[in-house]
């Protein structure tokens, strides 16, 4: 069983209290509860209706709505590529392939693949599109040429 | 172009977000002013100003915070800064370039409007942008700008800063107004209007950044020299940002009522080498594409896009080459919509997936070629029938695409 770390209940009491309404908390304590576990579970869930008083049906709505909480979990490094008009138009399709292609490298070479690629909607950088993001870095100008070294730094 | 320099201020300026580097030029000093005048005064000032609001609808600021109901007295100030329409990058440049601007402008507005809490709502992708303007927040609070009586007014006042989740829709202000209530961020019916019953069910004034962002510089000037600039109906400058096959792709600062040409050719340098210019969406993913000949005529305001059928909007301009296919930007556009609908309305949840679904079938060439026209007619259905704009924003473009790029449209299928 998955349990709260001292300092994570803490936050997560601080949230409760922050707002007009406990609900508003939702949002920032899933945040907290995906930093700590990159993932949040069903587990997730019902302790923070037991411990907190969350409703579990308020949590789920939330977790299912928004993108930007996983439900199971993630290659140690994601890859979010913008796949909005910016970005296309400057290339997005091109440096996926490149991304994808070297992806496929590591099952050449029967290794652990550490990394996943998504398209992501504009990511509200497009004076340096193509723009993608590995995990919080963000990456702009990306291209054929230079998004492998790129990604080399993570996984050496 | 660099005649006002009212947002883009700081550029240029070395440790620019810094409250020293705030004060040394002035800054807070609207914030005083504004104090020795009524609350309704500013409300008529800002009105006077004819700033109208930089989010994409450019309704009216001050006529919107004059709608709040004066008996309710509990009132809330939200600052939109989801910045989530597709080609859209200026108001994270306010958080780089002066946070603190924006944190001024929001009590001064929050001062006016009687509100005493307010939230920066950001969309979660701006991990570094989240933390500059975490750090201005903690110093304004530090420096008693924020909190109890600030400076001596008698005025209290708490900004916190809300982080979002990835929705393109909580950039919608009722889906805002959802998602800062802890919920799924669906759009709510309108009326009543934020401004009556919003954030709790209490009035609540939701604006974006750059229309916060350029109040104290209202407040210092006069409603009267913000009005001189731009043009009669669009007043005062805006942010434009310009992305695509450019020389300097960026955010510039111009009076409304500049020329796009010059704005292409001047503030972003041109069009790369070699680069044949196909089309321009002016204002945002949601906007009508202009044609060449078009761009040639049209003027950075809100009147002038209107009479090319196309719109201001966010101010974000994306340049389209000649070399890019129509359909494959067309399917792009319309996947985005679909997958932001928030799915409560018909027209909008069913119309999305339709149009989508019909590009999938043009780009493995097995559509007929009626398809546009049943297209343009699904987009017919889905305006001005919604809880939100998002359905109308996914109409718009397909139709303007259809309508001026049918016959390459129509070679993508016959070539197969
Ligand atoms: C689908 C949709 C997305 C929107 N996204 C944004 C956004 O990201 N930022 C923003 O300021 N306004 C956005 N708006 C406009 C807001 O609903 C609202 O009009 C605006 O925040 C009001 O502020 P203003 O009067 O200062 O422009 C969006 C509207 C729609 C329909
Ligand atoms: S128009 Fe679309 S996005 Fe807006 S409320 Fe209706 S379904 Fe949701």
């Amino acid at each position: 069983m998955m349990i709260f770390s001292e300092a994570l209940k803490e936050k997560i009491r601080s949230y409760l209290e922050r707002y007009e309404t406990k609900r508003s908390a939702i949002l920032p304590v899933l945040h907290e509860i995906q930093k700590e576990f990159t993932y949040i579970d069903d587990e997730h869930i019902l302790t923070l209706e037991k411990d907190f008083g969350l409703n579990r049906v308020h949590v789920r709505e939330v977790v299912t709505f928004y993108s930007a909480y996983l439900t199971e979990k993630p290659k140690k490094f994601r890859i979010l590529f913008c796949d909005s008009v910016s970005c296309h138009i400057e290339g997005t399709q091109k440096v996926m392939a490149k991304i994808e292609d070297f992806m496929s490298s590591y099952k050449k070479k029967e290794k652990e693949l550490p990394f996943s690629l998504e398209g992501v909607p504009c990511l509200g950088v497009c004076g340096g599109a193509p723009a993608m993001f590995v995990n919080e870095d963000r990456y702009l100008n990306v291209s054929c040429d230079n998004v492998e070294a790129i990604l080399k730094k993570y996984d050496h | 172009m660099a005649e006002h320099k009212i947002l883009t201020e700081f550029e240029g300026i070395k440790d620019s977000r810094s409250l020293k580097t705030y004060l040394k030029h002035g800054g807070y000093q609207a914030l005083a002013k504004a104090f020795q005048k009524k609350p309704e005064e500013i409300v008529a000032l800002v009105k006077e100003s004819g700033l109208r609001g930089r989010g994409g609808a450019g309704f009216p600021t001050g006529l919107k915070w004059s709608f709040i109901p004066a008996h309710i007295k509990e009132r809330y100030l939200l600052c939109n800064n989801d910045e989530g329409e597709p080609g859209t990058f200026k108001d994270r440049y306010i958080l780089e370039l002066s946070p603190h601007m924006l944190i001024e402008g929001m009590i001064i507005s929050a001062f006016a409007i009687g509100a005493h809490k307010a939230y920066i709502y950001t969309r979660c992708e701006f991990y570094e942008e989240i933390k500059w303007m975490n750090e201005a927040i903690d110093e304004a609070y530090k420096a008693g700008y924020l909190g109890k009586n600030i400076l001596g007014s008698g005025f209290d006042f708490d900004l916190d800063h809300y982080i979002g989740a990835g929705a393109y829709i909580c950039g919608e202000e009722t889906g805002l107004i959802s998602s800062l209530e802890g919920k799924k961020g669906q759009p709510k019916v309108k009326p009543p209007f934020p401004a009556v019953a919003g954030y709790l069910g209490k009035p609540t004034i939701v604006n974006n950044t750059e229309t916060l962002a350029v109040v104290p510089w209202i407040v210092n000037h006069g409603a009267s020299a913000y009005k001189a600039i731009g043009t009669e109906k669009s007043a005062g400058t805006k942010l434009f940002c310009i992305s695509g096959p450019v020389k300097k792709p960026g955010v510039y600062e111009v009076p409304l009522g500049y020329p796009l040409k010059d704005f292409i050719e001047k503030e972003a340098g041109g069009l790369r080498d070699g680069v044949e210019l196909k089309g321009v969406i002016p204002g945002g993913l949601s906007a009508p594409v202009l044609l060449p000949e078009e761009v040639e005529k049209v003027t950075l305001d809100y009147e002038s896009m209107a009479s090319f059928k196309s719109m201001l909007g966010s101010g974000a301009i994306i340049v389209i080459p000649k070399t890019q296919c129509m359909v494959e930007l067309l399917k792009v556009t319309l996947d985005f919509y679909h997958h932001e609908s928030c799915g409560q309305c018909t027209p909008c949840r069913e119309g999305t997936g339709w149009l989508a679904n019909i590009m999938k079938t043009v780009m493995q060439a097995k559509a007929k070629e009626d398809c546009y026209d049943k297209m343009y007619e699904v987009a017919s259905h889905m305006e001005g029938r919604t809880i939100c704009a998002l359905s109308d924003a996914a109409a718009m473009p397909t139709k303007a695409i259809i309508t001026k790029f049918k016959s390459e449209l129509l070679n993508y299928l016959r070539r197969g």
